[in-house]
C-alpha cells in the first residue's frame, strides 16, 4: 500500500516537472536587451527617427544617427545585420560622393537626389526592419490595446503585421509560375514590358490576399478576435523604468543631434572621395 | 447536444437556397462525418455551427440551431468562441501569429484570460496533444501536418465543447493523417462532440458513430458506422463518395499496359540536391520516362517532392547529376520550356482576366483555334469570357491544365492534383491525365492519395527509399506494400 502510494507520487513529481519544463518553454524569452523593449517604447522612437532623419543635412550628424541606431540595434538580437546595413549605409554614401564627378545633364542631379533620398530612408528603414522582427504579435497587440486605440485600427494593423512575411513567400510563388508559363522570363522583357510584369505578379497576389486576408479572419472571429476584453500578453508588457530612460535618452540624442545640425558641424563634409 | 430545427440560409448573393429544411441531431460525444460533393453546403453547414453564418456570411435563415438548448442564431461568433471549436482547411491561412506558443495562445489572449491562466491552459493542450516539440517555432517552417496539429493545439486551449474539422486531411500526407485520426480519436474518448467534413475519409472509417449524405443542400442520407463502411461501389459511386477502403484497390489493381517504341526520352541520372549549408534533400536519384508514362511521385512531407519538381521544372539547380531530353542535356532554361506543373494552390498560376486570355498567354503565335479546341475538350466553352479567379476550384485546375496543352508541353507535371475533391472530380482528373498520356505527353504526379495513384499511375518514383532510388512499374504487389505502409 504504501509503496503503491509512493510509486503514485513518483509519477505525479515526473508529470510535474514535465509541466514545469513545458511552462518554462512557454515563458522562453526570445529578445533580449533593447529588443526586449515595450512596442510602444519602439514605435515611439521610429516615428521620432523618421521625423529627425527627415531634417537632418549634415553628413557627420546623419553618419553619428545611423551609427548610433546600428549600436543600438546591435545590443538588441541583431548585430550581424545592424553592420551589414552601416556599410550598406557607408558604401551608398561614397558612391553618393562620386556622383560629383560625373556631370551628365538632368540624369546626375536625379541620381544625386536619389541618392540622398535612400540616405535619409535608411535609417528608418533600420528601426523599422528592426521593430518588426523583434516584436511579438501578441505584445504589439497589448500595447496598442493600451494605448487605447480602437480595435477596428489594431485588428488590420496587426493583419498588416502578420501579413508582410507572408508577401515574401507568395511573392517567390508567383514568380516560379511566371517563369514556368514563360512570362517575362528575361531581364530584358522586364524592362521593355513594366506594366505586364506588374499587372502578371499583381493579379495572384491580390486573388491570394483576399482569400487569406478572408480565411484569416474568418479563423481570428471563431476564436474571439472581435472580444473587446483586456488583452495579456505571453510576456509582461508594461512601459516601464528602462522604457522611459530610453524614450527619454532618445529625444535628448535625437534633439542634440537636430542642433548641432544647426551649427557648423552640420557642414563638415566627410565624403569625399 | 446539437438540434438543427428546418434550417435553411441563402447567402445574401444568391438567389436560391444553399442549406434546405436541414433536420438533424448530434448527440454529445458522437463523431458524425458529413460528406458529398463539392458545392453541396457542407461548409455552408458548419459555418452556421460556428457563428460566421450569419454574422460574418450574411443572408437569410429559416428555422433554428440549438446547442444544448440555447439558440445559436442569437450568439455572435465571438460569443461562440470558448463553445465552438473550427479547425479550417488551409492550415496556411489560419495563423494569426508568426510563432507557434503565440499561436496556441491568440484565443486565450483575446479571451482576456490572466497570463497565468493562458500559460496553464497552453501548457494543457501541449501535454495533451504531445506537441511539446512544436513549441517556439516559426510558423513558416513548420510543414502542412504541423500546422494542423497547431490549429488544433490553438482551438482545445479554448477548451470548446464541440469541435468541426473543414476537410482536415487535404493538405496532409499519410503519417500526418494518422497523427491526425490519432488526435480526434484522443478528443472524442475525452467526451468531446466532433463534426468532420470529408471527401477523404478513410482514416475516420473506425471513428465515426454516423455518416450523413448532403445533396444540394438536404441532407439526403443517413448511415449508421457500419452501413457507411459496408457501401458497395454501386451505390457509392452514383452519390460522388470516395472510398472507405482505399488499400482494397490495390489487389484489383492491372498493370496498365505502355507502348514504349518510340517518341520521346526524359532520363535523369544520378541527380543530387541540397540546399546551402544543409544535408542532401535528394541522393542519386534516376528514372527514365517515356512518351504516355504516367509516374506517381510518391513520399512523406519533406521527402523532397516538392524540390525534386522544382529541378525538373528548372526552377532550381541541381547539385549533380544530369537531366537529358531524347539524349540532349538540358540547361535550365531549356527545362522551363520544356515543361509546365500544375500547383496544387492554382490561385497563383492565374493571370489573365478572362479564361481565353489565360490560356493564350505567353504564346507568341496565334493559337485561336488551339484555344477553342482546349476549350471544348476540358468543357470549358461556357466559361470562355469569364474572369478566372470567379470558377470553382475544379475549374480553375482545369484552365491551368488548358494552359499546358496549349503551350503544347511534352512534359507536365502534377502537384498533388487531387487535394480536396471529390469523387467525381477525382476521377476527371485522373480521366484527363490518361488522355494527356495518350496523346504522348510524360506526366509526373505528386500525389498522396492512394485512390487516385491506382486508378492513374502506371509507374512510381518512391523517395522514401535510402540510395540510388529509381522508378518501377506499378504493379499489385508494390501497391500493396505502399498500403502496407500507408494504411497500418
Amino acid at each position: 500500500m504504501k509503496a503503491g502510494l509512493g510509486k503514485h507520487q513518483s509519477r505525479l513529481t515526473l508529470e510535474d516537472s514535465m509541466e514545469e519544463k513545458i511552462k518554462q518553454l512557454i515563458t522562453q524569452k526570445h529578445f533580449k536587451r533593447t529588443a526586449a523593449l515595450d512596442p510602444r517604447c519602439k514605435v515611439a522612437l521610429l516615428i521620432l527617427i523618421g521625423c529627425v532623419s527627415y531634417f537632418l543635412n549634415g553628413e557627420v550628424t546623419s553618419l553619428a544617427l545611423v551609427i548610433t541606431l546600428t549600436l543600438f540595434t546591435a545590443i538588441g538580437n541583431g548585430a550581424k545585420w545592424a553592420a551589414k546595413m552601416l556599410i550598406f549605409y557607408i558604401l551608398v554614401a561614397c558612391l553618393n560622393a562620386l556622383l560629383r564627378y560625373v556631370s551628365i545633364p538632368v540624369l546626375s542631379v536625379i541620381m544625386s537626389v536619389f541618392g540622398v533620398t535612400i540616405l535619409k530612408l535608411i535609417p528608418i528603414a533600420m528601426m523599422g526592419i528592426w521593430t518588426l522582427r523583434t516584436t511579438h504579435m501578441d505584445d504589439l497587440m497589448v500595447s496598442l490595446q493600451r494605448l487605447r486605440l480602437p480595435q477596428s485600427v489594431t485588428i488590420p494593423l496587426v493583419v498588416m503585421f502578420r501579413y508582410i512575411p507572408t508577401l515574401r513567400i507568395e511573392y517567390r510563388m508567383i514568380r516560379n509560375t511566371m517563369d514556368i508559363r514563360g512570362i517575362s522570363d528575361t531581364l530584358w522583357k522586364r524592362i521593355i514590358h513594366p506594366v505586364s510584369t506588374i499587372e502578371y505578379i499583381l493579379i495572384p497576389l491580390l486573388m491570394r490576399c483576399l482569400k487569406v486576408t478572408d480565411e484569416l479572419a474568418a479563423s481570428g472571429t471563431t476564436r474571439g478576435l472581435e472580444l473587446e476584453e483586456k488583452r495579456y500578453a505571453l510576456n509582461n508588457v508594461r512601459f516601464g523604468l528602462p522604457e522611459y530612460i530610453v524614450t527619454i535618452s532618445g529625444i535628448a540624442f535625437l534633439a542634440g543631434i537636430l542642433f548641432l545640425d544647426y551649427t557648423s558641424i552640420g557642414e563638415i563634409i566627410i565624403w569625399r572621395v | 447536444m446539437i438540434t438543427f430545427e428546418n434550417f435553411s440560409f441563402r447567402y445574401e448573393e444568391r438567389s436560391e437556397f444553399t442549406l434546405k429544411d436541414i433536420n438533424l441531431t448530434v448527440r454529445t460525444g458522437e463523431l458524425i462525418l458529413l460528406t458529398g460533393r463539392s458545392g453541396c453546403g457542407k461548409t455552408t453547414l458548419i459555418r452556421s455551427l460556428n457563428g460566421l453564418i450569419p454574422h460574418f456570411y450574411p443572408g437569410e435563415i429559416k428555422g433554428n440551431i440549438s446547442l444544448d438548448g440555447q439558440s445559436l442564431l442569437e450568439l455572435k461568433p465571438s460569443d461562440l468562441a470558448g463553445k465552438v471549436g473550427t479547425v479550417f482547411q488551409d492550415p496556411r491561412s489560419q495563423f494569426f501569429m508568426t510563432d507557434t506558443t503565440r499561436e496556441l495562445a491568440f484565443g486565450c489572449e483575446n479571451m482576456g484570460f490572466s497570463r497565468e491562466k493562458t500559460i496553464d491552459r497552453i501548457a494543457k493542450s501541449v501535454t495533451n496533444l504531445k506537441l511539446s516539440d512544436y513549441l517556439n517555432r516559426s510558423i513558416f517552417d513548420l510543414s502542412s501536418g504541423e500546422k494542423q496539429q497547431i490549429a488544433i493545439g490553438s482551438v482545445y486551449t479554448l477548451l470548446p465543447k464541440v469541435y468541426i474539422f473543414d476537410e482536415p486531411s487535404a493538405n496532409l500526407d499519410y503519417d500526418a493523417t494518422k497523427r491526425l485520426a490519432e488526435i480526434m480519436k484522443c478528443l472524442k474518448q475525452d467526451g468531446y462532440t466532433i463534426l468532420v467534413v470529408e471527401h477523404r475519409f478513410y482514416y475516420l472509417r473506425e471513428l465515426i458513430d454516423r455518416a450523413f449524405l448532403i445533396q444540394e443542400g438536404r441532407l439526403a442520407q443517413e448511415f449508421t458506422r457500419e452501413e457507411f463502411c459496408a457501401l458497395p461501389d454501386e451505390a457509392r459511386i452514383p452519390y460522388g463518395l470516395r472510398t472507405v477502403w482505399p488499400e482494397r484497390d490495390a489487389s484489383e489493381y492491372r498493370p496498365k499496359t505502355v507502348v514504349r517504341e518510340s517518341g520521346n526520352v526524359l532520363k535523369v541520372e544520378g541527380l543530387s540536391f541540397a540546399y546551402k549549408k544543409e544535408p542532401d534533400i535528394l541522393r542519386n536519384i534516376s528514372f527514365e520516362a517515356h512518351e504516355g508514362d504516367v509516374i506517381g511521385i510518391l513520399g512523406h512531407n519533406g521527402a523532397g517532392k516538392t524540390t525534386l519538381l522544382s529541378i525538373m521544372t528548372g526552377l532550381l539547380k541541381e547539385k549533380s547529376g544530369t537531366i537529358c531530353y531524347n539524349g540532349k542535356k538540358l540547361s535550365l532554361r531549356q527545362r522551363r520550356n520544356l515543361s509546365y506543373l500544375v500547383m496544387q494552390d492554382t490561385d497563383y498560376q492565374l493571370f489573365a482576366s478572362s479564361v481565353e486570355e489565360e490560356l493564350s498567354l505567353g504564346m507568341k503565335e496565334d493559337c485561336t483555334e488551339k484555344v477553342t479546341e482546349t476549350l471544348a475538350a476540358l468543357e470549358l466553352n461556357a466559361y470562355r469570357e469569364c474572369h478566372p479567379a470567379s470558377l470553382s476550384g475544379g475549374q480553375k485546375q482545369r484552365v491551368t491544365i488548358g494552359a499546358a496543352i496549349v503551350k503544347d508541353s511534352p512534359v507536365i507535371y502534377f502537384d498533388e492534383p487531387t487535394s480536396g475533391l471529390d469523387y467525381d472530380s477525382m476521377v476527371r482528373v485522373s480521366r484527363l491525365i490518361e488522355q494527356l498520356a495518350s496523346a504522348g505527353v510524360i506526366i509526373f504526379v505528386v500525389s498522396h492519395d492512394f485512390e487516385f495513384i491506382t486508378r492513374t499511375c502506371s509507374e512510381v518514383l518512391q523517395l522514401d527509399g535510402q540510395d540510388s532510388i529509381k522508378n518501377q512499374v506499378l504493379t499489385p504487389e508494390i501497391l500493396l506494400s505502399l498500403s502496407k505502409q500507408y494504411f497500418n
